[in-house]
């Protein structure tokens, strides 16, 4: 099984802001989960991946090809929903095939009017009069439509209501059926990567701080709450962060089962990548 | 690159629309005798300096460069395309004018050679202001770029009226021109926005090299 998307040592300096050594890799019928702080670096990954922005250092492969050097290559195969609708207001989606038919060798007008028919899209509307929830559709329905194999989403179901997301989400596990496809998706919502994803990558100020199968981090990640006198007799050796509020404290494990067996008097949960965000975004080392 | 003309076009389909009945009008007053031919031509080499500026425009407001540099073409195909869009606009203009003078000299039995001389003139300046104004669009962007379009157009008008005024241009020495042979100012006139075309590619490799330095 070839890997979509291969980075390695990747790294970009903004001066005030840096992406430092960044290595992921998302193999074929599977989504990559980006989480992450807003300005933590997720965007600026997918920008280098898609060559807006000159790194500084490291290697990016996309569908086997370097993404610099054989750019447009791995672009005919590459569909992309950022966070934003890029189509003009002026627009109807009937205008967005044609623009973008010329663009690609795969481009299937007919399969890009099935997307529009299975969202509900009105060919003959202008953009400007669409909701959210419609161009984030209609972006989707252009990024399928010239069968790519992989897909790059940048906070795409942001704004959205559960409804269209879950839409959204479904559409998203079907294409990911095909082994040769691949989704990479960064999104705040991390719930929505707990239904799909089957990696997680967490960047954090510029760096891969945590990075594994979704379900092993799910299954071996915990969250002990206690008080501050039962988090002083913890090993620090056994939490990762901690979290000291006025009712109580709490902390994060890497090892819940561990945990539990060197510890069996704390209440140790299973966690969600949520909490796992707050406890490195907003906790403390012990 | 074809898709991102027919993207220009149809981004700014509504805005032709109203430009091209804006022309045929005029063309028809020229043809009445309530205007004169020349400020078809002014307003022709107007279309031609602002919509490639309103594309930039358009496209800033919809953040599309990021979208476009995204796709499998490539930057200096990207910027290809805005000047085929110049290029077809001006293609347009210049067949618009040519059958205005053609029909108001059917109609009138104006000198077409006259009329010639100033579309070919008009048509010069109209790809001169692109020429100056896409790179830097591509450095500033549409809004920081606009100031840039007034300075271009203003400064040498304020100039010359004041090299005028001042007496330093004499006008005589543009009787001479009335010694030459209409097939010398035919040929001479053709030449000009020959020379505009020169500018306009020297401008195209500026702008990819703006393009290629930029970060998305």
């Amino acid at each position: 099984m070839t890997n979509c998307i291969e980075i390695k040592g990747l790294s970009k300096s903004y001066g005030d802001f840096a992406l430092k050594n960044i290595n992921l890799t998302l193999p074929g019928g599977s989504i990559l989960g980006l989480i992450g702080e807003n300005g933590a670096g997720k965007t600026t990954t997918i920008k280098c991946i898609l060559n807006l922005i000159r790194r500084d250092a490291g290697e990016i492969s996309l569908l086997g090809y370097d993404n610099v050097r054989e750019e447009r290559l791995a672009k005919q195969d590459i569909g992309l929903v950022l966070d934003e609708c890029f189509f003009h207001d002026t627009l109807r989606p009937l205008d967005v095939g044609k623009v973008l038919a010329p663009a690609y060798k795969n481009w299937d007008g007919d399969l890009f009017q099935s997307y529009l028919d299975k969202f509900g899209l009105p060919e003959k509307k202008l953009i400007k009069e669409f909701s959210r929830g419609m161009k984030m559709k209609l972006s989707l329905s252009a990024a399928l439509a010239h069968r790519p194999k992989l897909l790059i989403l940048d906070e795409a179901t942001a704004g959205l209501d559960p409804v269209v997301r879950d839409e959204i989400l479904d559409e998203f596990l079907g294409f990911i059926s095909d082994e040769d496809h691949a989704i990479l998706m960064s999104s705040h919502i991390t719930s929505d990567l707990e239904k799909v994803a089957d990696y997680i990558a967490y960047i954090h100020r510029g760096e891969v701080v945590l990075s594994g199968a979704r379900d092993a981090i799910l299954d071996s990640y915990g969250r002990v709450g206690c008080t501050a006198a039962q988090l002083e007799t913890i090993d620090p050796g056994d939490v990762l962060r901690t979290r000291k509020g006025a009712f109580g404290c709490e902390a994060l494990v890497a090892n819940r089962a561990a945990f539990a067996r060197k510890y069996p008097m704390l209440l140790v949960e299973r966690t969600t990548l949520e909490d796992i965000m707050l406890f490195v975004g907003k906790g403390e080392a012990k | 690159m074809i898709g991102l003309i027919m993207k220009d076009i149809l981004v700014m389909r509504k805005l032709m629309k109203s430009y091209l009945l804006l022309i045929v009008i005029y063309i028809i007053l020229a043809y009445l005798d309530f205007f004169d031919y020349s400020f078809i031509i002014t307003f022709v080499q107007i279309i031609l300096a602002v919509m490639p500026i309103s594309a930039f425009a358009y496209d800033e407001l919809a953040k599309w460069d990021r979208y476009a540099m995204s796709l499998p073409l490539g930057r200096s195909k990207v910027v290809g395309a805005r000047y085929l869009f110049v290029l077809a606009l001006t293609l347009f203009t210049v067949a618009m004018g040519l059958a205005g003078t053609a029909l108001l000299y059917l109609a009138h039995q104006v000198d077409p050679l006259e009329m010639f001389v100033t579309l070919m003139v008009s048509t010069a300046i109209g790809l001169l202001l692109p020429t100056i104004l896409l790179p830097l669009s591509y450095k500033l962007g549409a809004e920081r770029a606009r100031p840039y379009l007034y300075a271009i157009v203003f400064i040498p008008v304020i100039a010359f009226v004041l090299l005028v005024k001042a007496e330093i241009i004499d006008f005589s020495a543009l009787n001479r021109l009335n010694g030459l042979s209409p097939t010398a100012i035919l040929g001479g006139s053709t030449l000009l926005p020959l020379a505009g075309l020169a500018g306009l590619a020297v401008s195209y490799l500026i702008s990819c090299r703006v393009a290629a330095g930029k970060e998305y």
